[in-house]
């Protein structure tokens, strides 16, 4: 069917089998592997993507129901060079070891800053209570969407 | 991994959606997708048969709507778990649905999964159930045109079985409830609650009145227990009456064979709940 995806701001016409998953699309259809294939059952949260800016899991939508959504993943985030305050703050707090989760954990973070630039510590896990990180890297992750809120709540 | 093939049909309206579903075969309602594409996943697996067709409602823009009309909320079949945590109108009227909503699963699966996915997915340990018994929730059907409705209580009594399309939800506002809700899972990790335990009552002269317990022991589907509902009721608020409550939990829903910790979780919950009552009156 024919389907129209807006991913990070351009628009894809596409030809989707309906059992095509929005993961599938977004890697072997549209190149963006910055989201992560792992667990593939709604259990890790690495294939967190932002649909209309909330966080939500490609490997369980049906790429053909998401026809003129605004779908942003984490290659969207930065401005051309310029790196999302809140990949910044991944860096300078050490919140990224492996990086396999850290897309996800991004736009997970950044769906919760897209409703609250100044969530208390138990908002954030709250809001990436779906993400894991096997080198646990949890307590740098937390202090990098603190930071990165204060960064954009300043301008 | 990849799906078997399937047909996608994304109907726009209700009608239309109905028309789908009583002219195809192999059909299965896609909502929110948590249940069904990971359960598509698993039957691909185990290799058997998975739909040659899915209806997906998430194009019915009435089915996402949220109304508070002469006392009776109305929840969309594809009103998601984060759209009631985010809902005034349910924050001001309806805590309890925001504060059940808020505990189930993760972030994202809240974004994504719906009210009429977690009611008829027919797992038997979702939440929703439990609270829209205590609520007296009525599930909106359609079929070949016509509607038909049904009380939660007797939807879950026959296992959650349907063959029709949920389109809605509607809860009446009652006045003076006071309602407390408990679950438990087995450990932190797991979100998957083992059980679950809905008490509501009315305050009159801080007795128990009208009293509604709900249970869901997560191996069935959530019933009423209502050998502790007729303890409760006149029985006036007191400091002691959540411990001798728990002397009264002698419904077959509360077996567990052999699992002492589930049990004990019980009574700790109910106890919670009736106090949290207790308390909330004074």
């Amino acid at each position: 069917m024919t389907t129209t995806l807006i991913v990070n701001n351009k628009k894809y016409e596409l030809n989707l089998k309906g059992h095509e998953t929005l993961l599938e699309v977004l890697r072997d259809h549209l190149g963006f592997t910055g989201t992560k294939s792992a667990c593939q059952e709604a259990e890790c949260g690495a294939c967190t993507v932002l649909v209309d800016g909330k966080s939500v899991l490609s490997c369980i939508t049906l790429a053909a129901t998401l026809d003129s959504q605004n779908i942003t993943t984490i290659e969207g985030l930065s401005q051309g060079d310029n790196l999302h305050p809140l990949q910044e703050a991944f860096l300078e707090k050490g919140a990224v070891q492996c990086g396999f989760c850290t897309p996800g954990m991004i736009l997970a973070a950044q769906s919760l800053l897209n409703k609250n630039l100044a969530p208390t510590e138990e908002e954030i896990k709250k809001a990436l209570d779906g993400n894991l990180c096997r080198c646990a890297g949890y307590v740098e992750i937390v202090e990098a969407v603190k930071s990165a809120g204060q960064k954009l709540k300043n301008g | 991994m990849q799906l078997n093939p399937l047909t996608l049909h994304l109907p726009q309206t209700i009608a239309e959606a109905d028309e789908l579903y009583a002219k195809l075969d192999n059909i299965k309602i896609l909502a929110g997708g948590t249940f069904l594409v990971n359960s598509l996943k698993n039957l691909k697996n185990k290799g058997l048969k998975t739909p040659d067709n899915i209806i997906s409602l998430k194009k019915i823009p009435e089915l996402h709507a949220i109304s508070l009309e002469n006392g009776i909320l109305s929840l969309g079949a594809m009103v998601t778990l984060d759209d009631i945590i985010n809902s005034s109108v349910i924050a001001k009227e309806f805590g309890i649905l925001k504060t059940v909503s808020s505990q189930i699963a993760t972030t994202p699966i809240r974004h994504m999964a719906t009210v009429g996915g977690n009611l008829t997915c027919r797992y038997t340990w979702t939440e929703l159930p439990t609270i829209m018994v205590a609520l007296n929730a009525r599930l909106h059907f359609t079929s070949n045109g016509k509607e038909e409705i049904v009380e939660a209580e007797n939807f879950f009594k026959n296992a959650a079985k349907t063959n029709k399309i949920l389109t809605k939800i509607t809860i009446p506002k009652e006045e003076n409830l006071v309602v407390s809700y408990r679950r438990a899972t087995r450990t932190a990790a797991i979100d998957i609650p083992m059980l679950s335990v809905c008490i509501k009552t009315c305050l009159k002269n801080k007795t128990f009145a009208d009293t509604q317990v709900t249970v869901n022991n997560g191996t069935v589907f959530c019933q009423r227990d209502n050998l502790l509902e007729n303890f409760l009721n006149q029985k006036p608020f007191s400091p002691t009456l959540a411990t001798e409550a728990i002397g009264q939990l002698k419904s077959p829903i509360y077996e567990t064979k052999d699992d002492d910790y589930k049990r004990h979780m019980f009574e700790v919950s109910i106890k919670q709940a009736l106090e949290e009552i207790t308390g909330k009156a004074k």
